[in-house]
């Protein structure tokens, strides 16, 4: 891959095939054996023959009704979904903030969960121990609150915290899934601010996010997936007033009829 | 261009039914830290790093070893050949090491199914979760072994014609059997992780597979009760071989034989090689499964 792409993606597909029973048990099982019956499954095509060249300190951003593939993109570019076709190939240390909050245990503080957080991603206990303290700091918890458990959180803290965690391991490509929600006005312009400084690095961001305003103001180019499918890409302004526009009224662009 | 880009990661559908295993492992081994950190904080999380934490560990299997000695010396009625004392070690030793296996197992099996957000959000190799659990039993069963030779201490000073062996060099060879213990057991913990993201009822099955798998294993019941062909139950068991020996080490004083010595080896490498293949072909369904 060239050297001034973060990220290549080749004409990648992905489908899966879902289970549709009700409960996944060795009980519904056997049962649906006795009868004779087959497992219902329904494959689905999350993500289907997109190409895509993403160049370093870029800000992209990806927009798209619920369903649209969004998420397994952003799965399959971290590497925890393989493709089913096509390639992706990426160029530099990862850092994720996927699904809703760090996601471990919630007895622990807030403290631990960011040292597990930083193990998760791959960082050795020393080094995530010396990025503890300004990662905490950048999360701006009330007094004490790190310390505590995190089942004590309000869930903007919450997220603030796997906010902070995501941004802060020096990632060259940060993947953030509705993640810009976290906090209040105040963290938001901070977490901004933080993105912004990450691009100047030359870092790359991915983000995929509802909040058009904000994709706007900070991304610099914007995907609009719909069914799995690329159907527009450009101008952060461009897009979004198209997107806005189907969203509204339901109306597709032209160019959708060509696919 | 920042300093930390020096590699390039490729993602392509995978033909064959296993990842490349070279990386897999590489990167397994590189993020052990990783299991080790997160069994810590389980326990911390479940109050296993406090002292009363850790003396819950040591009397839920004492406990159940002394209900266990009372029922086993009823139903034989004081017709053993063996004295009450060297039961009740069999039954303690036995029991101590059953429990590292079970908790190896039972935990492991529910680190996918309970890790879900963990899986959605990283990519690293999953079978550092069952990895985890594993760490955790071990930890949990070393405070055990320091009791029973407390208890066996205790006893052979009050008793004075117990036949329970004092120090011998074969003690030095329960590390390496706790070690294929240890493997065992993770590999088994692997397969039934696997079954769990498919069947989530297994681990609620699972309880009661163990309950009759310490029937079937020489726990509550000595290995040389068994005569002839019955004794093919001691190697059809995955840990039977391994409990054998054990207490042939503990409770007789002797080396364990050749036969167990082969079964205790072949069953370690067949449950990790089967656990490990079933578990990594599948691991990357898993993201998909959990949602």
């Amino acid at each position: 891959m060239p050297d001034s792409l973060a990220v290549q993606i080749e004409n990648l597909s992905i489908s899966y095939k879902i289970n549709v029973e009700s409960k996944k048990t060795l009980k519904n099982a056997l049962m649906r054996a006795s009868r004779g019956e087959k497992v219902r499954t329904r494959t689905v095509e999350a993500v289907k023959n997109l190409t895509l060249d993403i160049p370093h300190g870029s800000v992209l951003g990806i927009v798209g009704a619920n369903g649209a593939g969004k998420s397994t993109l952003m799965r399959s570019i971290a590497g925890i979904l393989p493709p089913s076709e096509g390639r992706i190939s990426v160029n530099g240390k990862i850092s994720t903030l996927l699904a809703l909050g760090v996601g471990f245990n919630k007895a622990l503080s807030g403290r631990d969960n960011i040292i597990l957080g930083g193990l998760a991603a791959g960082l050795s206990r020393d080094e995530i121990e010396s990025q503890t303290d300004s990662i905490a700091e950048f999360a701006d918890l009330p007094e004490g609150f790190i310390d505590m458990p995190v089942r004590t959180y309000s869930s903007g803290m919450y997220s603030r915290v796997a906010f902070s965690v995501a941004v802060n391991m020096t990632p060259d490509i940060l993947l953030l899934d509705e993640a810009l929600s976290a906090g209040d006005a105040a963290f938001k312009e901070k977490s901004f601010n933080k993105m912004r400084q990450l691009c100047e690095e030359a870092r790359t961001i991915l983000i995929v996010s509802h909040a058009l305003s904000s994709i706007n103001e900070l991304c610099d180019q914007v995907v609009w997936l719909h069914k799995g499918q690329m159907l527009a890409s450009g101008e952060p302004g461009e897009i979004t007033e198209k997107y806005l526009k189907f969203l509204n009224v339901g109306e597709l662009p032209s160019s959708y009829e060509d696919l | 261009m920042s300093e930390g880009i020096d590699r390039v990661q490729v993602f392509e559908p995978h033909k064959s039914s296993l990842p490349p295993l070279k990386p897999y492992l590489r990167d397994f081994w590189r993020r052990r830290e990783f299991a080790t950190e997160l069994s810590k904080f389980t326990d911390k999380a479940e109050y296993l790093d406090s002292k009363l934490g850790n003396v819950w560990l040591v009397l839920n299997p004492l406990f159940l070893a002394l209900i266990y000695f009372l029922l086993v010396t009823i139903i034989q009625g004081g017709r053993d050949g063996l004295g009450g004392f060297t039961t009740l070690c069999h039954i303690l030793i036995g029991l101590f090491t059953f429990y590292f296996a079970q908790n190896c197992i039972l935990s492991g099996a529910q680190s996918i199914t309970s890790g879900g957000r963990l899986i959605l959000n990283q990519a690293f190799p999953r079978s550092l979760l069952p990895l985890s659990s594993a760490i955790s039993a071990a930890r949990q069963f070393w405070p055990t072994l320091p009791v029973y030779v407390s208890i066996v201490v205790i006893g052979k000073l009050i008793i004075d014609d117990t036949s329970i062996p004092g120090l011998t060099w074969n003690y030095l060879l329960v590390p390496v059997l706790l070690l294929l213990l240890g493997i065992t057991s993770f590999g088994l913990a692997l397969f039934f992780a696997t079954l769990n993201v498919y069947f989530r009822d297994t681990t609620k099955l699972l309880s009661y597979i163990m309950r009759i798998w310490l029937y079937a294993s020489p726990v509550l019941w000595q290995p040389d009760m068994l005569s002839g062909w019955s004794r093919i139950i001691l190697y059809l068991n995955p840990l039977g071989p391994i409990l054998s020996a054990n207490s042939r080490i503990w409770i007789d004083g002797l080396t364990p034989t050749l036969s167990q010595a082969i079964g205790c080896v072949a069953w370690c490498i067949l449950s990790i090689l089967f656990g490990g293949y079933f578990f990594i072909s599948r691991e990357r369904d898993f993201a998909v499964r959990i949602s």
